[in-house]
């Protein structure tokens, strides 16, 4: 019995939970992810030595980790069904908006968990004073949820490419810049104790939901020959 | 037609060297910028074509439209490359440095990435529908971040660099003369730019 | 409610590149009758399905689903049809329950313990419950879609090789399926190389 309207937050919900459980029982990516910020802030932070580094260069560092651990393991949720082959039964059962928002959702989760294990870590290693943690968080939620999104639909986009995860960092890299300069210059503020302004939280806001729903319409673009 | 716009760059060219009087505080530094001026705007012209030929094709579908914007793509690289050399050449004549990352040296090399990056997507997928079909998707994203990035780099720029380095390039105090030159130059590159795309659609065209 | 759809492909064709695969396949498909897509290996039967499904678009051509005189739009066309094909493949990391249970989620169907045991009965399928499908043989891998795709309780199949895989046992019980659903008023449309398959069809099409 065909149902005609999908129950569309079930479907995002199911999908998500599927990438969930299917990251639980084999730790592909979230391994690499966090074996690879450890190692960075490792090395970064044994490098320096005692030296303390400024603010701003602290916030870009906070920042290009992120990034590149985004680049390690976020485009696994469309690289890797197209390289197993579950993509068309995928295609067949599943929405375009559906899947976009699971997948989406799945990297927001996986990018926060991330960020939770690293923030304390950044702190120890680099010597690092936050002095406004609710806004500091604010920055970190909205910052991960841009690089997922633009993570996201660039995953979508060179799934279907040969050369792919080249590829995707040097796809991601100019869609996400407005978002990645503004968490850069949010979080030097905060670690200098000065208060970002209302419109950079703002400006980060706005460009998250632009760019979910500018993926949402061209998504289906790239789902549906 | 050919002939006249060989006329009009000969004609340009001529005027830059000779007609225009040197520039307050530059010199005749200022030659160079009627050079980079107009492959800049050119270089930005085609982004804003071939992220148009993308829309275009994705409600079409006709390829016509994918051929344009790829040649407008790889025309556009053309440019900017030729725009960022000819404005870190301005920089290290003005003022000894070739690259800062002041914001407009910073958004004509965010032009160049997202270039690069779209025409190397285009040479990763094979198959004409699907390439034309994923490169216009990732044309129109780069597209919408642009005002962003039109919004942020400045700000960006300003607050980790208290003391810029004044573009003074920018704010030219130009004589009418210069003006005119200026206007003509341009209109030359965009007819240059012009005549190249369409001899590569042509062609393209000649060998479906 | 929807019941007894009809299949009609007018004039479809599909070339790849410039290679044609098929032209001019005209068709109907009514519910309760099979029709049988026979020819050699890389005819292009695979391809016509997914067309059919929806995966591919034809490069000419319309597929239509009626139902009531009605006809289905994109989302109603996917939600009614069931695919088995020797491309699709399932969750390895997950288990045969969980396979079924996500499929049917995504298409707003409530699926029971009980049902998916019913269902995994009709194909022979005794799976264990804690059992990746990663562990399973192919024989078991298939007879899972046949699952999947009863579970789905779908108005037109789409098999494609659909006793690939499978032992004498699993053979009969798929034939035994496909009358069943003729039954029930389901519009079967089988692409295969093996002319038994093709034998209880009321139409054949042959691709060259």
């Amino acid at each position: 019995m065909p149902t005609i309207r999908l129950n569309l937050l079930n479907c995002i919900w199911a999908i998500m939970m599927k990438d969930g459980l299917c990251e639980f029982r084999t730790r592909y990516a979230v391994s690499a992810l966090f074996m690879f910020a450890l190692i960075s802030l490792a090395s970064i932070s044994m490098s320096i030595g005692a030296a303390s580094l400024p603010a701003d260069l602290t916030a870009a560092l906070l920042w290009v980790l992120l990034f590149f651990c985004a680049m390690a393991g976020l485009s696994r949720v469309f690289v890797q069904e197209e390289e197993s082959g579950t993509i068309i039964a995928l295609q067949i059962y599943g929405s375009g908006q559906a899947v976009l928002f699971g997948k989406l959702l799945f990297n927001i989760l996986m990018l926060l968990s991330l960020t939770m294990l690293i923030i304390p870590l950044f702190i120890i290693f680099l010597n690092v004073d936050i002095y406004h943690w609710p806004i500091f968080i604010v920055v970190l939620i909205l910052g991960d949820i841009g690089i997922a999104a633009a993570s996201t639909i660039t995953a979508a986009v060179v799934a279907k490419t040969q050369g792919k995860n080249a590829l995707f960092t040097v796809l991601t890299f100019p869609i996400l810049l407005p978002q990645f300069l503004s968490s850069i210059s949010a979080t030097a503020k905060i670690l200098m104790n000065v208060k970002p302004d209302i419109s950079d939280i703002l400006f980060m806001a706005v460009y998250n939901v632009v760019l979910m729903i500018a993926s949402s319409i061209v998504f289906d673009y790239l789902w549906y020959d | 037609m050919k002939l006249v716009l060989l006329l009009w760059i000969m004609g340009v060219i001529y005027a830059v060297l000779y007609i225009v009087p040197p520039a307050e505080g530059l010199g005749e530094l200022v030659r160079i910028a009627f050079f980079h001026i107009p492959v800049a705007w050119v270089s930005v012209l085609a982004f804003l074509l071939s992220a148009g030929w993308s829309i275009q094709y994705l409600r079409t579908r006709d390829i016509q439209y994918d051929w344009k914007s790829s040649a407008a793509a790889s025309l556009g690289l053309l440019f900017c490359l030729l725009a960022t050399i000819s404005g870190a050449i301005f920089a290290k004549l003005t003022w000894g440095a070739y690259w800062n990352w002041d914001p407009r040296q910073t958004s004509i090399f965010i032009l160049l990435l997202i270039y690069g990056a779209y025409l190397v997507l285009r040479s990763s997928i094979q198959e004409e529908k699907e390439r034309a079909r994923i490169s216009a998707v990732y044309a129109l994203l780069s597209f919408l971040t642009v005002p962003f990035l039109v919004f942020i780099i400045p700000r960006f720029y300003f607050s980790l660099h208290p003391e810029p380095v004044i573009n003074s390039g920018g704010k030219l105090e130009m004589d009418t003369i210069m003006i005119y030159v200026l206007l003509a130059a341009v209109g030359a590159c965009t007819a240059l730019f012009w005549q190249c795309f369409s001899y590569m659609v042509h062609n393209k065209q000649k060998s479906a | 409610m929807y019941r007894d759809i009809s299949v009609k492909l007018v004039d479809v064709s599909k070339s790849i590149g410039t290679r044609v695969l098929f032209t001019g396949i005209n068709l109907v498909v009514n519910a309760g009758q099979c029709l049988a897509i026979t020819g050699p290996n890389g005819s292009g039967k695979s391809t016509l399905l997914k067309i059919i499904a929806g995966l591919n678009q034809p490069t000419t051509g319309t597929i239509q689903i009626i139902s009531n005189n009605k006809q289905f739009d994109a989302e109603e066309r996917r939600a009614c049809l069931g695919l088995i094909s020797p491309e699709i493949i399932l969750y390895a990391d997950l288990t045969g329950r969980e396979n079924i249970l996500f499929f049917t989620r995504l298409r707003k169907i409530r699926c029971n313990e009980h049902q998916i045991e019913g269902y995994c009965q009709k194909v022979g399928l005794s799976i264990d419950k804690d059992q990746l499908v990663r562990t399973y043989s192919t024989g078991m891998r298939q007879r899972l879609k046949f699952a999947l795709m009863l579970a789905m309780q779908p108005l037109l199949w789409l098999l494609d090789e659909p006793s690939s895989n499978l032992d004498a046992d699993g053979k009969r019980l798929i034939a035994q399926m496909i009358s069943n659903g003729l039954e029930q008023n389901a519009a079967i449309i089988i692409a295969t190389n093996e002319p038994w398959e093709a034998e209880h069809a009321d139409y054949k099409i042959e691709l060259a």
